[in-house]
Order: structure tokens, then C-alpha cells, then sequence
């Protein structure tokens, strides 16, 4: 444990930000009274960074993951994705946007049970009016090592497999920021390792911003960076920690 | 997309083949309904005992020919009922595809959700439900309009030489009919899938993420101001239903119906709950548990609730009130024939007396030398063909005597004067009248049975008494001119005046012994009409209520079953929490029956409604009209309804609940 207190960074990066929140608050109405999810967010994920988001039970993390990816609206604030504003933007441009620039992996793997492995990882160029090519869609799956599987549908795969299908499907748009919730969340520790050091691998190979949530150390610190919330805020971050740096960080905030 | 929707109809096949189902049945029925209809409309009839009527044709049609078959041996009837099965069978398949697919849909909000996460706008996603629709359409349409062209011979074999259509039937090409049929299958479905669509196409991509299924219980505004739009319409319908509307009331009393359930099923996710509520309030006293959580359950999703009622609701509804609505119809009937006779006695003739005309001169001769009879009413039928215009309509048209048919039947016309009947005159009653704006001194082109041409003059307008009146009274010389072989059917005697009309039934039998004759009181003989009335209108209630009786108990399954498939994962944490098998499955059928007793609770009220108004506005001038209500028939329905219900609900669940251990919550 090095340091828990928050850190600035800088306003102005070297490389352009893949991905900026400026001041996110999330407010919930509900009939015991407004429940503040996030107060008041800022922070940078520099392109081909690779973020785990931790915090306790109610800590915000899987509605900051889902205010960055434009799937809920933040009440105050806004987020800039590869340049674009998020708010403002209608449902049809948003999800144009989701389909071009962001890859999701979630924890149900969230395959559709009727398509084929192949069609599953086609499925987003489908959408975007692109006939996929074949050997894209290959090339894709025998990254995740799943060119013999193209057939099969879901429910014949184990768990890593149809995680890693996800994966497949979130690589083939070469989406600039990938958001993961609790990935490895169903899975075992083996398994765990192969998604890991694929999302890994789309960082140092090519390029792309990976924002993770996990509740997991050891999964945490396959990321170059630990971004701690608490309360709805920013508590403070961790560079390059091992597991243990990070879980003694973890209980501290839970302290 | 189409791919698309093709791959995850198969996979979402046990889902879609309750739509499937529906809809073929739907297809089928209507299909059978229309090669019928081809079938009635290629029969013609044959060509000696037809007459071709010219027409010379109103606005927009030029002169033109009709046939008319004299004998009154056609189809007609059983037009009338198949193009009624028609309407009926269309509006409960538009109504069963809308809840079915409705759904479907909201049975697959997560899969929809990552569908959008992953990059599908609220268009792709509205389209790729309309596809599937299509999908189950095509396939539902096809294989219903196959069955139905299988079965047409059986149903025409069927429905040859009934009291609806006494000839017989042949298939008649099929494409046309099973086109339509298709056709309709189709846009009732698609129909049925955009309300779907639209509310799959308002998904958002957070619901990939949620575990909950629940829908949001909020109800669209549109839904309730529609809702309240038909209510209003079937007000307004329901306050037709008086005296003064007179002929168009029956046709009135089965389509207000429809309207009210299209209303109430708009306003189920209002209406159900909260009479679910009242229901549950016996069963959450007397139940431990299971009660309590079935009205909440009830209460809680009300979408899901009302679409559950609906199938119930529409059936009880219209089922209901048809019944009723007819028992009325022939109730009035009945007390009408009884305050237009005014004779004792009935002499009915033997049935083969019309080949052997001279044994009616005999008959006749013989009453009228019976002591103490005052008079014999003999009305003879003879066959009026009415060309109007552009149509030509055949009549039950009677030559009678005014003077001794005064005596025997009430015949106080409500214009003109009944003695001018003579010469080229008719008195008609005042529906026909009313429809065809006919007064004293109008005059109708006619063509008579013998083919002859010929202008009557109108002298009278009577109050209506089919079954005792024809529908045109013309003077009886005229009758024999035109119909020299027709005899009297029947006689109305009246004794003269002190004498005992038992003491002259009596004397009659004995006087008209080994003619074959007849002689009944007329209370006997006016019973028989009324139950010849009734079964006449069994045999129509059979035709239209049976297909669609068997539909809804099919979409009542059909949906009930659907829904407690759905419930697997609730039903499964529920036995972690430490409920038992049984406790689940009373909560289920506690839960079944609240709704199916909401929904026989509407059914009840619109067949009350319109069974009460009905009947006042049939039964206006006459007195102690008797009251027919077949409580069997209508219990019967309620019952069936409520068995078909808890059975489809509570049946999947005793299956799941076999299949499945606690444990399987925590893996799932």
C-alpha cells in the first residue's frame, strides 16, 4: 500500500484522453428520498491504458462504468469519448457510437443462445450494415483461440469459452475503449487469467483503453492503474500494484 | 436482420409456437369460414326451380339479373353464420396474436437489452420483432390455410341438408378464399407484433445488465385514452339498445360486446388488479400464505395480469351475451305469436298434403261442418319475390282471408285498413316497412312463384308476428291465382262464441280422424313454434361459438401456460426461501383464479348489461314476456373458463417444480 490519498492528474496529457469525465454526479430517485451514486467525478483514461475501478458494495463503480459507456445518463456532468460529448447525443447516435467505439465484456457472458459462436462475433458489423468478412471473424476468434469453435453455439461452450466469445465480439469493431464488468466474476482463477491477459493483450498490442470493474485484486492488478471510489467519489489510486498492495488498499477504504 | 430473426425464432420456439398456435387455429378457422363461403356462393341451386329476376338498377349499378331460388332451398343462412364466424374469429385472433406476442416480447427484455448494448438502434431491434412476426406468420398462415382446405369437405358434408342451408354442398376452388384467409393472418399478425415491436424497440441496453424481469407496471397513456375511447363508443352503442331501435337491435346486442371487451382489455392492467383485489380479500383470510402472495402477485403485474384475462374476458363476454341475447330474442318471439293468436285451437295438415291438394279441400270442408266453429283460418304461402331497385329478395308472402283472419289473429294495423285487402294490395309489417320506407299507398314490383309479374299497393302496415304472419299478407284470391297447388299448413280455428275449446278439440279429432290432421290447443302449438325457434338458433350458436369457444380455451391455455413457464427462476427461489412444492402450487392456482374471477366478473356485467337492455327493448308492448335464462349454457362457460385457467397455470408448474431442486437458484 503506497498511497491512497487522491492524486492529481494532469489536465493537459501527453496523449490525447481516450476517455474524460468532467464532474460526473448520479442521483437516484427513489420513494425513500434521492440516493447519490456519484458526487462529482473527474478523470482521464489515457488511451491504451488499462484501469481497474475498485471500491466497496455501493461505492458508484458499476454506475460510473455504465455513465462512461453512455448507457445511463449522468444527472450533472459530462464524459468525452475519443473527443465526442455524450450528452446531447439521441439514442440513435449513441448507440452508432457504442457500436463503433466501445466493446462491453460483463460478467453473464451475454451471448445470444440462437447464434452460432461466429455469428455471435458477427453480429456487430451485422448491425452496423457491414457484410463481416470471414476470415475477420476468424481472425478475431483464433486470437481468443477459438478458431475451432466457430460452429458451436453458446450453450456447448464452458464459461472462459463464452467469455472469451465475448471478448471476440467486442475485438472485431476495434472498439477505442473497452468496458468490463466484473469479468472473470464467474469464472475460475485459470480461466480467469486467459480473459485478463486478453484485455491485457488489447492494450499493449493495439492501442485500446480498457475500463474494468472488479471486486477481485488479483484481477485488479493485471491493470497499469487502480482507480479506488468510495462514496461516490474518487479515493485515490494505485499504479502497477501487486495483489496484496491492492487488497490492503481495498480494506483500508472499507475500514 | 431477417437471419437474424429467422435464428432466434428457432431458438425461442417453445415461446413463439404458443403464437404459432394461435394464429393457425385463427388462419384455420377463417380459412374454413371463407371456402365455405366460396362453396355457398358457387351453389346455385337447380335451374327448374329458379327464377331470374331483371333489375333495372339503381345509382352507379346498371340493370342486372338475379337468381332466386323459389323453394327458399339455399345457402343463405348459412352465409349469414360463416360470414359471423368470420368476424368473430378475426377479432379473437387480432386479440390473441396481440397478447401472445406482447409476451414474447417482454419475456426476452435482457436479450433485447445486449441487442442494443452491442450496437442494434430502437429500429433493429422494432424490425427484428416485426421479422419474427413474419416469420411465425408465414409459417402459422400456411399450415392453418392447409388445414383448413383439408377440412372444408368434412364441414360442407356437415353442414349439407341442415335447417341453415337444405342442399348440398360441394368444395368450390379454394385459392381465392385461402388467399384472404392467409392474407389476413398475416396483417392481423403483423398488426398484432408492432405494439410488440414498439415496446421491445424502447428497451434500453442497461436491461442486458439487470437481473430482474419484472416489466415496468407503469400503463401507457395512449393504451387508457384508447381504452376509454371504446368505452365510450360501447356506451353509446348500449344506449342504441332500446325500443325504438327496433329490427337493428340483435345484431346490435353481439357486436357491443365486442367493442366493451376491446375497451375493458385496454383497461385490464387498471381494471384486473383491482378486481383481483376484492376477490382475494375471502382467499387472504382463509389462506395461510399462498393467498396473500397470489394478490400480490396479481397486483404487482398488472400487464402480465391483464393479458392473462383477456382471452377469458373476451370469451365469457361474447359467449355470454350471444346466449343470452338469443334465449331474450326467442322469449320475445314466443310472447309475440302468443298475443297475435287469439284462436284456441290449432289444426296442423299431415306433411304430405301438398300432393294431394284435393285432400285439403276435404280437410277444410270437414272443420268448417264441425259444430260450434265459428271460424277456420287457412292462410296458403305463396312465394313473392320483391325486386327493388337492384336487389331481388324472396318473401314468405300469405294469401289470407281479412275478414275471418281478423277473427283468430290480432291484425289491428298500425296504418290503413285491413278490409281493403283486395285485388293487387299486400299489407306488409312494420320492419319491412321501416327498412324499406314502404307506407299506405306505396307500390312494390313483385314476381310471383308462377313467374307472373305483377305492382301490389300497399293498404296496411302490421305490427310484426313471424310465425304467425308471413312477411307479406296478400288477399287470398290472389294467393290461389298465382299458387293454385298451394294448401294451408295450418288452421286456426275459432269456436263460437260460449263453447269449451277443449269440448271442440274433442269433437274435432273425431271429425278429422284418418286425414293425418292435427288438432292441438294453441298454447301446445305456439310452445312448439318457440322451441323450433330455439333449436334453430342452437344449431347457429353451435356453428359460431363452437370454433371460437375452442380458440379462446386454446389462448387461454396458451397464454396461462406461456406464463408459468416464464416464472421458473421465481418459483425456484421460492423453494430457498423455504416454500414448499405445495405452498407453490396453491399460490399459483389462488393466483389463476383471482384472474380468471376478475375476468368472468367483466364478462358477467357486459352479458348482464346487454342481456337486460336487450330484453326491455324486445319486450316493449308485450306482457309477461317469459324469461329464459339457460343458466347450464352460461355456467357451463364460466366454469370451463375457470377449469382451463387453473389447469394451464397450475399443470406447468407442478412440472417445473418436479424438475427442479432450491439448489438451482444459486447456480442459475
Amino acid at each position: 500500500m503506497t498511497s491512497t490519498a487522491p492524486t492529481r492528474h494532469p489536465v493537459v496529457p501527453s496523449d490525447p484522453p481516450a476517455l474524460l469525465l468532467d464532474g460526473i454526479t448520479k442521483t437516484y430517485e427513489s420513494k425513500a428520498g434521492a440516493v447519490q451514486a456519484l458526487r462529482g467525478v473527474t478523470y482521464h483514461f489515457q488511451q491504451g491504458s488499462f484501469t481497474a475501478v475498485m471500491g466497496p458494495s455501493g461505492s458508484g463503480k458499476s454506475t460510473l462504468l455504465q455513465c462512461a459507456a453512455g448507457l445511463d445518463q449522468p444527472t450533472a456532468g459530462t464524459v468525452l469519448l475519443g473527443g465526442t460529448r455524450l450528452q446531447g447525443l439521441g439514442e440513435v447516435e449513441l448507440t452508432k457510437l457504442r457500436r463503433k467505439q466501445m466493446g462491453f465484456v460483463f460478467q453473464a457472458y451475454n451471448l445470444l443462445p440462437s447464434l452460432t459462436v461466429f455469428d455471435n462475433v458477427a453480429l456487430p458489423l451485422r448491425l452496423t450494415g457491414i457484410r463481416p468478412r470471414r476470415q475477420d471473424v476468424l481472425a478475431v476468434l483464433d486470437q481468443v483461440g477459438l478458431a475451432d469453435k466457430a460452429k458451436r453455439r453458446p450453450a456447448e461452450l464452458s464459461g472462459g469459452q463464452q467469455q472469451r466469445v465475448a471478448i471476440a465480439r467486442a475485438l472485431i469493431t476495434r472498439p477505442a475503449v473497452f468496458f468490463a464488468d466484473e469479468p472473470t466474476g464467474a469464472l475460475d482463477s485459470k480461466t480467469s487469467r486467459q480473459i485478463l491477459s486478453l484485455l491485457r493483450e488489447a492494450t499493449d498490442r493495439a492501442g485500446q483503453t480498457v475500463v474494468m470493474v472488479t471486486h477481485d485484486p488479483v484481477a485488479a492488478a493485471y491493470a497499469s492503474r487502480v482507480l479506488f471510489l468510495s462514496d461516490g467519489l474518487v479515493a485515490g489510486s494505485l499504479d502497477n500494484g501487486s495483489p496484496a498492495q491492492i487488497a490492503a488498499a481495498m480494506s483500508d477504504l472499507e475500514r | 436482420m431477417f437471419s437474424l430473426s429467422r435464428q432466434t425464432v428457432r431458438r425461442h420456439l417453445p415461446l413463439y409456437a404458443g403464437s404459432f398456435v394461435a394464429l393457425a387455429v385463427g388462419v384455420f378457422m377463417l380459412g374454413l369460414a371463407a371456402t365455405a363461403t366460396a362453396a355457398t356462393i358457387a351453389y346455385h341451386g337447380p335451374e327448374a326451380d329458379s327464377i331470374l329476376v331483371q333489375l333495372p338498377g339503381t345509382d352507379g349499378a346498371g340493370p342486372h339479373s338475379e337468381r332466386v331460388v323459389l323453394s327458399g332451398a339455399d345457402a343463405s343462412g348459412l352465409q349469414v353464420v360463416l360470414s359471423m364466424v368470420g368476424v368473430i374469429s378475426g377479432f379473437i385472433t387480432i386479440f390473441v396474436i396481440a397478447s401472445t406476442f406482447a409476451f414474447a416480447v417482454a419475456s426476452r427484455r435482457r436479450e433485447v437489452g445486449l441487442l442494443r448494448l452491442i450496437g442494434a438502434t430502437p429500429r433493429q431491434v422494432r424490425r427484428m420483432v416485426f421479422g419474427e412476426a413474419l416469420v411465425v406468420a408465414l409459417a402459422a398462415s400456411v399450415t392453418g390455410a392447409v388445414l383448413a382446405q383439408l377440412a372444408t369437405p368434412f364441414l360442407l358434408a356437415k353442414a349439407s341438408y341442415t335447417e341453415l342451408a337444405p342442399v348440398k354442398l360441394e368444395p368450390a376452388s379454394p385459392w381465392i378464399p385461402l388467399g384472404i384467409a392467409i392474407a389476413v393472418g398475416l396483417v392481423v399478425a403483423l398488426l398484432g407484433a408492432r405494439s410488440a415491436a414498439r415496446r421491445a424497440g424502447r428497451v434500453g441496453p442497461v436491461e442486458a445488465l439487470r437481473e430482474a424481469a419484472l416489466e415496468p407496471p407503469q400503463i401507457g397513456v395512449v393504451r387508457v385514452v384508447f381504452g376509454l375511447v371504446f368505452l365510450a363508443g360501447a356506451i353509446a352503442m348500449l344506449a342504441l339498445i332500446q325500443p325504438g331501435t327496433g329490427e337493428g337491435v340483435v345484431p346490435l346486442a353481439m357486436f357491443t360486446p365486442m367493442v366493451l371487451v376491446v375497451s375493458l382489455t385496454l383497461l385490464a392492467p387498471l381494471v384486473v388488479p383491482w378486481i383481483g383485489r376484492l376477490w382475494a380479500l375471502p382467499l387472504v383470510r382463509w389462506t395461510q400464505v399462498s393467498g396473500r402472495l397470489a394478490r400480490s402477485n396479481v397486483v404487482a403485474a398488472p400487464r402480465r395480469s391483464a393479458s392473462l384475462a383477456a382471452p377469458i374476458l373476451a370469451i365469457s363476454a361474447i359467449a355470454g351475451s350471444m346466449v343470452l341475447s338469443l334465449s331474450f330474442a326467442a322469449d320475445a318471439a314466443a310472447a309475440t305469436i302468443r298475443d297475435t293468436l287469439t284462436a284456441p285451437i290449432v289444426v296442423t295438415a299431415p306433411e304430405n298434403s301438398a300432393a294431394a291438394p284435393e285432400n285439403s279441400g276435404e280437410l277444410r270442408e270437414r272443420i268448417l261442418t264441425t259444430p260450434d266453429v265459428a271460424a277456420a283460418d287457412g292462410g296458403i304461402s305463396v312465394g313473392i319475390i320483391r325486386a327493388d331497385g337492384d336487389s331481388a329478395e324472396l318473401e314468405d308472402g300469405e294469401g289470407i282471408d281479412p275478414a275471418v283472419a281478423a277473427t283468430t289473429r290480432i291484425l289491428t294495423p298500425i296504418s290503413g285498413e285491413l278490409a281493403n285487402l283486395t285485388g293487387q294490395t299486400v299489407a306488409v309489417g312494420k320492419e319491412m316497412a321501416g327498412l324499406e320506407h314502404y307506407k299506405v299507398g306505396s307500390e312494390i314490383s313483385v314476381v310471383f312463384g308462377d313467374r307472373a309479374k305483377g305492382t301490389l299497393r300497399v293498404v296496411a302496415v302490421l305490427p310484426d308476428a313471424p310465425g304467425v304472419n308471413g312477411s307479406m299478407l296478400v288477399p287470398l284470391a290472389l294467393a290461389r291465382q298465382h299458387a293454385p297447388a298451394a294448401v294451408p299448413e295450418r288452421w286456426f280455428v275459432q269456436p263460437a262464441g260460449g263453447v269449451d275449446p277443449a269440448q271442440l278439440i274433442g269433437a274435432l279429432d273425431r271429425q278429422l280422424s284418418g286425414t293425418g290432421a292435427h288438432v292441438v290447443r294453441a298454447e301446445q302449438w305456439e310452445q312448439e313454434q318457440a322451441d323450433g325457434l330455439r333449436k334453430g338458433n342452437q344449431l347457429g350458436l353451435v356453428l359460431l361459438m363452437g370454433p371460437a369457444g375452442l380458440y379462446s380455451g386454446i389462448a387461454i391455455a396458451n397464454t396461462l401456460l406461456m406464463g408459468s413457464l416464464q416464472r421458473r427462476h421465481e418459483f425456484v427461489t421460492s423453494r430457498l426461501l423455504g416454500a414448499t412444492p405445495a405452498q407453490i402450487r396453491r399460490m399459483v392456482l389462488w393466483e389463476s383464479s383471482l384472474v380468471g374471477a376478475a375476468a368472468l366478473t367483466l364478462g358477467t356485467v357486459i352479458t348482464a348489461t346487454v342481456g337486460i337492455l336487450l330484453r326491455h327493448a324486445m319486450t316493449e308492448g308485450l306482457r309477461d314476456v317469459p324469461t329464459t335464462i339457460p343458466w347450464a349454457l352460461l355456467l357451463g362457460i364460466g366454469a370451463l373458463c375457470l377449469l382451463l385457467a387453473t389447469g394451464a397455470a397450475t399443470a406447468p408448474t407442478s412440472f417445473i417444480l418436479r424438475r427442479t431442486s432450491p439448489a438451482d437458484a444459486v447456480g442459475d
